[in-house]
């Protein structure tokens, strides 16, 4: 994969320091959804954010690729700061999530060379990556058909592949398995884990313990808002004095309800 | 705004995927195109047989027979009358001879009824005429209202184009004869002269023919370009955004590297694109059939139009092309679906062409302050150069303010990207499952959309001899079942829901002075309007005798269009409307958007303005003593004394600037009384209670 057009590789390729969103809701008032979030991530490493629906997994997550504007701290994605530069960081990440959807009505070839084009890949390079991406994510066959008709495993490989269109340096994940039965989850796994060794920086969310445990280098426990963690998993186990994450995570949890 | 790589690539996926949508491109392109020259086509036919009574050339003469029968009391009078009519004159051979037959028939009404008959004709002797005339006033020419002989009326239906043509050729008919007649009366008493040589009158057209076509054809213009830029643009526009929510697309692209302000103008572009190519096919289809002779078109028309008006038209039509574009992009990003957005068109449409129709208001010119209403001002610019009146600099002024709403309709849709509400529309909502009042105060405004159109259908379907049940059917049906069923279906407490809470006493006195002081404050706005936009003076007359029947006695519509109404709508707009919306904007923005919504609910067009202001001014008073109470006192007192005001007959534009100055005054007390001891609505957005500045601005828009 020809990677690292960057120049010699910052220490973290993501990084945030107390990232806070806070908002206004009609039904419950001010709700603080990411409360001082700390997070680092640097090439070649997964950090996976664990957590339960609406622990703020998403919201981080958004902020992070310039979706949502943070109401406190920073975070920084290949040293653009989000909400000074954020289309430098927008070029330089590549965003999936379940509700990420591709254009209908062009090809996935037509996607790809979409996807590449508007995120600043060098022009006169684009065929020759748009190629390469069929070739490696085995997507030749189906390449000048509509989007529209392709199966939904189809869907989501073509869906990986505009993710590294521009091959990005940062990936984010945000719960990418959550709608895909067991066969595509396993392949999106192994997909993960290979672009990990290309060298990216990928930050992974999700609330299965098991796809943690496995895919994860390093694992961020976020509840209501805060990260009660971040450690190997072996460093969570020393600390928690408990062998599986999900007793570690109950561990963690249970510390801050009980007041 | 630069045309940047990212601009290009979007603007090329956006039209790439509605060429490649076969079902879009037959609704909006090859469907209007077979449709519209169908619509022309039986305008034409149908202007043809309502129209003028000059054949056009070409058809063959053939006679024109209207059946009639005669009746009244003086039947043999009219029958002589008719006979004696002058035979058809042969002036030229294109004039179609006309013949009155007379029918015999038992009951000439009833056979008139059937349609046996084209029209009927009664003769009344002078003494009838006057007893039916008390009955039923009926316009008479001058001279006539106290006759000596005996009288013809001609009775005929205006829905039946035969009738009415027949009718009225027998009326031209009759003039002639009588004026023959009076001449050779005057003649045999000795008048030394034709009567023509001493008071001729005639009328004479001094507008020339392109004038004339012109300012036809430029009255109407700018509405169906509008009409086809909607038509093009809409094809586009819900997908463009609201659609992209709804499958997901959007957030892919807007975690791109693209600008939101590149994703928004390619957007725009596109639909700007599509609104053009339509127009564009729509006139190349139009001078296809013109060409083909399926259309006749008077030959002055095509005149009117030289390739410079032609080009001067383009470059004026383009920000009129940009602000509706702009608008639709705008419709597309609020939308959170694209079902949502097509809902949304419709009134956006509606609002877009309102402004088109100012050409046709008579008097106005681009020298008063039409000039800084978008799309209007070009309208009424596109009619000036028509009829070969243009003056440049209003009308590069009407370019320009049309150009800048565009681009500020369009920085508003990239203002809307940046709204995080609006960009996360699709994710699943907490208020939709928990439903109560949280789910109220996202769905009101839906609400009171559906509720508008249901008025809407009521009003323009359904109508009742008696005015009175009109108004129990509104208020009943619209206006007391609706808050009623929101209140039920999303468990709203009654009392927080309509306000029922008592203020202070004394601003009961406040309302008693206020009420009346507003009123004539409002006459005096108007009044003062007048001075910048010139309002015909019909349009003043109408708002001054609104819609007094003589047969319903004051008491009466006191109570059905003042105390019923005031206490019923303020039940739906400052009650169930102000407590779904009162969280989502500023107080002063909360006063403004409700007297709008309320204005827009009273349909007669030249209602909606100050009924507006009524209601920002009711809202505004809720808002204060947080109570629905005096606001109901106070639409209860305005509505009856505008009753008292149009049945007395009291002109309140003529009032002296001396009572103008008081009643603002008393106004002013008014409002300062009940600010004083005002006991806030409580939970409006950003806290508690509502800050001393918020209600500060409150009060100046009420009497400014």
């Amino acid at each position: 994969m020809p990677d690292n057009d960057e120049s010699p590789m910052k220490p973290h390729a993501v990084k945030t320091e107390g990232l806070t969103k806070v908002f206004y809701d009609d039904g419950r008032g001010k709700v603080v959804a990411v409360d001082r979030v700390d997070l680092s991530c640097s090439g070649g490493e997964i950090v996976g954010l664990l957590g339960a629906n609406g622990a703020g997994k998403t919201t981080t997550l958004r902020m992070l690729s310039t979706i949502l504007a943070p109401t406190g701290g920073q975070a920084w994605v290949m040293g653009h700061e989000v909400t000074e530069n954020p289309q430098d960081v927008r070029s330089h990440m590549g965003f999936y999530s379940a509700s990420t959807a591709l254009y209908p009505k062009i090809t996935a070839r037509e996607t790809l060379r979409f996807f590449a084009k508007v995120n600043r890949y060098p022009a006169a390079r684009i065929e020759e990556r748009v190629e390469y991406l069929i070739k490696r994510f085995g997507i030749s066959d189906y390449a000048d058909s509509r989007v529209e008709k392709l199966s939904s495993g189809m869907k989501q490989k073509v869906s990986i592949a505009r993710t590294v269109a521009h091959d990005p340096p940062v990936l984010i994940f945000d719960e990418p398995t959550v709608a895909l039965d067991v066969l595509n989850a396993i392949e999106l796994r192994k997909i993960i884990a290979q672009l990990r060794d290309d060298g990216k920086a990928i930050i992974f969310s999700t609330h299965v313990m098991s796809e943690a445990e496995q895919l994860c280098n390093r694992i961020a426990i976020i509840h209501r808002g805060r990260i009660l963690a971040t450690d190997t998993l072996d460093g969570l186990r020393k600390k928690t004095g408990c062998h599986y994450l999900e007793e570690i995570f109950v561990h963690c949890t249970q510390e801050t309800d009980t007041p | 705004m630069r045309l940047t790589p990212a601009v290009r690539t979007i603007y090329g996926l956006e039209i790439r995927s509605l060429l490649r949508d076969p079902r879009a491109i037959f609704a909006s392109i090859i469907l209007p195109i077979v449709l519209f020259p169908l619509l022309l086509l039986a305008s034409k036919k149908m202007e043809k047989d309502l129209g003028d009574s000059a054949p056009t050339q070409g058809e063959p003469a053939q006679t024109k027979t209207y059946k009639y029968a005669i009746t009244g009391t003086e039947s043999e009078f009219v029958r002589q009358l008719v006979e004696g009519l002058p035979a058809p004159d042969a002036e030229g051979a294109d004039t179609k001879p006309i013949d009155f037959k007379l029918v015999d028939v038992e009951d000439p009404v009833q056979a008139f009824n059937a349609g046996d008959l084209d029209f009927y004709v009664q003769g009344m002797t002078p003494d009838e005429w006057q007893a039916a005339r008390a009955e039923k006033p009926t316009p008479v020419e001058e001279g006539a209202e106290k006759s000596e002989t005996p009288v013809v009326r001609i009775h005929y239906r205006f829905d039946r184009p035969k009738s009415l043509k027949g009718s009225s050729t027998l009326r031209d008919k009759l003039h002639e004869l009588r004026t023959s007649q009076r001449h050779a009366k005057l003649v045999a008493v000795g008048f030394p002269v034709d009567p023509s040589t001493v008071a001729a009158s005639t009328t004479t057209n001094v507008a020339s023919k392109r004038e004339m076509s012109g300012s036809q054809l430029g009255r109407m213009l700018t509405m169906f370009v509008l009409i086809l830029m909607v038509a093009g643009g809409s094809a586009i526009a819900p997908d463009t955004l609201a659609g992209e929510k709804e499958r997901g697309t959007l957030t892919t692209l807007l975690t791109s590297a693209a600008a939101r302000s590149e994703i928004t103008y390619a957007k725009f572009l596109a639909i700007v694109t599509m609104g053009l190519v339509v127009t564009a096919l729509q006139v190349f289809n139009l001078w296809l059939y013109l060409g083909m002779g399926l259309i006749d078109v008077p030959a002055d028309y095509a005149a009117s139009i030289t390739p410079v008006t032609a080009i001067v038209l383009f470059v004026l039509y383009l920000p009129v092309a940009g602000l509706t574009s702009g608008v639709l992009l705008l419709t597309s990003a609020y939308a959170k679906t694209y079902k949502e957005a097509q809902l949304f068109l419709l009134p956006v449409i509606l609002l877009l062409i309102v402004p088109t129709l100012a050409p046709l208001l008579p008097e106005i010119s681009l020298s008063s302050a039409i000039v800084m209403v978008p799309i209007a001002n070009i309208s009424i610019a596109v009619r000036d150069v028509l009829v070969g009146q243009a003056n440049g600099w209003l009308v590069g002024m009407a370019w320009l303010i049309t150009g800048l709403a565009a681009v500020y309709a369009t920085r508003c849709a990239d203002r809307a990207l940046n709204d995080e509400n609006l960009v996360s529309g699709a994710d699943t909502d907490r208020a939709e499952l928990l439903g109560g009042p949280a789910l109220f105060r996202k769905r009101v405004l839906r609400w009171f959309a559906v509720l508008w159109a249901v008025k809407v259908l009521i009003d323009f379907n359904v109508s009742f001899e008696d005015l009175r049940v009109t108004s129990l059917v509104n208020i009943g049906l619209v206006f007391v079942a609706a808050p009623l069923v929101m209140v039920w279906r999303f468990e709203l407490k009654a009392k927080e829901a309509f306000a029922l809470r008592m203020p202070k006493p004394i601003v009961w006195l406040a309302v008693l002075l206020g009420a009346p002081a507003g009123l004539i404050v409002s006459a005096m706005i108007f009044r003062l309007a007048s001075y910048i936009v010139p309002i015909p003076t019909e349009m003043l007359e109408q708002l001054g005798q609104a819609f007094l029947p003589e047969d319903i006695p004051f008491w009466q519509l006191a109570v059905f269009f003042a105390v019923l109404p005031g206490i019923v709508e303020e039940l739906t707009f400052r009650g169930a409307l102000l407590q779904g919306l009162r969280t989502r904007y500023h107080p002063v923005m909360l006063c403004v958007i409700i007297g709008l919504i309320f204005g827009f609910f009273h349909f007669q067009i030249f209602r909606i303005p100050s009924t507006a202001v009524l209601g920002m001014v009711l809202t505004a008073l809720t808002l204060m003593t947080g109570s629905i109470f005096p606001a109901m006192l106070w639409h209860a007192l305005n509505n009856a004394m505008a009753l008292y005001i149009g049945s007395a007959k009291v002109d309140l534009t003529a009032n002296s600037w001396l009572a103008y100055a008081g009643a603002t005054l008393a106004l002013t007390l008014s409002l300062w009384v009940i600010w004083k001891n005002r006991t806030p609505y409580p939970g409006l957005r950003g806290s508690d209670r509502p800050s001393e500045a918020d209600l500060a601005g409150v009060g100046e828009t009420v009497s400014g």
